[in-house]
């Protein structure tokens, strides 16, 4: 790259400086002070309920939190099902009293997988969709 | 333009008199649109970006603290939110969003009257700054909207001096390796 001199400088400064101004249109103050009164006479925004969701809030992220531990521990047996050649998942010993999920596990992950995979497919596919329209 | 008056308007509209918020309007309302053309490059455009600038900074006058003149939080305020408007619309839909390769070169950089037609190659130029990465171009654009002042382009940018100094630098060298033959030529007309 052609290091910039001190006439290139002043060809752009002469240039970008001569720009060509443009006047309000005539009715443009008028239409911004209507909406600022539209603006000032709205009513507040209602305030998000934060007492009434605190409960299922915190039940959500519990329940997050478990999901999340639960396909780990489920991912982590399946490699070690892969490399190993046997196919075996069981829960953490912790876990498998509050979900008793113990029996037909396999087939829920296979289920879970699945199910990940189409969200994830159709996600993809929509915003690509959505992209394309914008 | 007179600080004062932007402060006492201000004064009166936190007190409960939107009306005043008019006398601001009729002061920025010019510099607003035409930053935002610089922008944008689009009449009706600039015109939406700056009612909502506008809109916001009434929103937002609480927050305007008096150790800056009121003309700098509007500016600053009204720069970010066309930075991030430009950045939010697909590039194809503006039209000062070009490739800096698909810019053509004016037609004759040593016509016979000894230099190229000035409008076309500040036509040239400008649209090369469209088509700049947006920090150099946003700095370029504040920079010369602001009569070349790096302090101002730096309030506005939100940035240090040096780094505004730095993108310039940059910009420009950008613009003059994509326009060499457009910027090489001596203007003999004025010689």
């Amino acid at each position: 790259m052609r290091r910039l001199t001190g006439h290139d400088e002043g060809e752009i400064n002469r240039i970008l400086s001569r720009e060509d101004e443009i006047l309000p249109s005539s009715g443009f103050a008028v239409s911004v002070m209507d909406a600022v009164r539209r603006e000032a006479a709205a009513p507040p925004p209602i305030p998000f309920p934060w007492k009434r969701a605190l409960p299922g809030l915190v039940v959500g992220g519990f329940v997050l939190a478990m999901v999340f531990v639960t396909v780990v521990a489920v991912s982590v047996q399946l490699i070690r099902s892969a490399t190993s050649g046997h196919f075996s998942i069981s829960l953490p010993p912790w876990l498998t009293p509050i979900l008793g999920l113990q029996r037909n596990l396999e087939i829920a992950a296979g289920w879970t997988v699945l199910a990940l995979l189409v969200t994830f497919v159709s996600v993809k596919l929509s915003m690509r969709l959505g992209s394309r329209r914008a | 333009m007179s600080a004062n008056d932007d402060q006492a308007d201000v004064e009166r509209v936190l007190a409960g008199d939107i009306s005043a918020f008019e006398g601001i309007v009729r002061r920025w309302q010019g510099p607003l649109i035409n930053l935002a053309y610089r922008f944008c490059r689009d009449r009706g455009r600039a015109e939406e970006m700056a009612q909502e600038a506008f809109l916001r900074a009434f929103r937002a006058l609480g927050q305007w603290r008096k150790d800056a003149v009121f003309s700098t939080w509007l500016f600053a305020l009204a720069t970010n939110l066309y930075r991030s408007e430009l950045r939010r619309i697909p590039a194809r839909m503006l039209s000062l969003t070009v490739s800096l390769d698909d810019i053509p070169e004016p037609r004759d950089a040593r016509a016979s009257d000894g230099g190229v037609e000035d409008q076309d190659r500040d036509l040239a130029v400008r649209r090369a700054v469209g088509a700049l990465p947006a920090k150099y171009r946003e700095t370029l654009i504040l920079f010369y909207f602001h009569d070349m002042d790096i302090t101002s382009t730096a309030r506005s940018l939100g940035l240090p001096e040096g780094t505004v100094k730095a993108r310039l630098f940059r910009g420009r060298e950008i613009l003059r390796s994509k326009l060499p033959q457009l910027l090489a030529v001596p203007r003999l007309k004025e010689a």
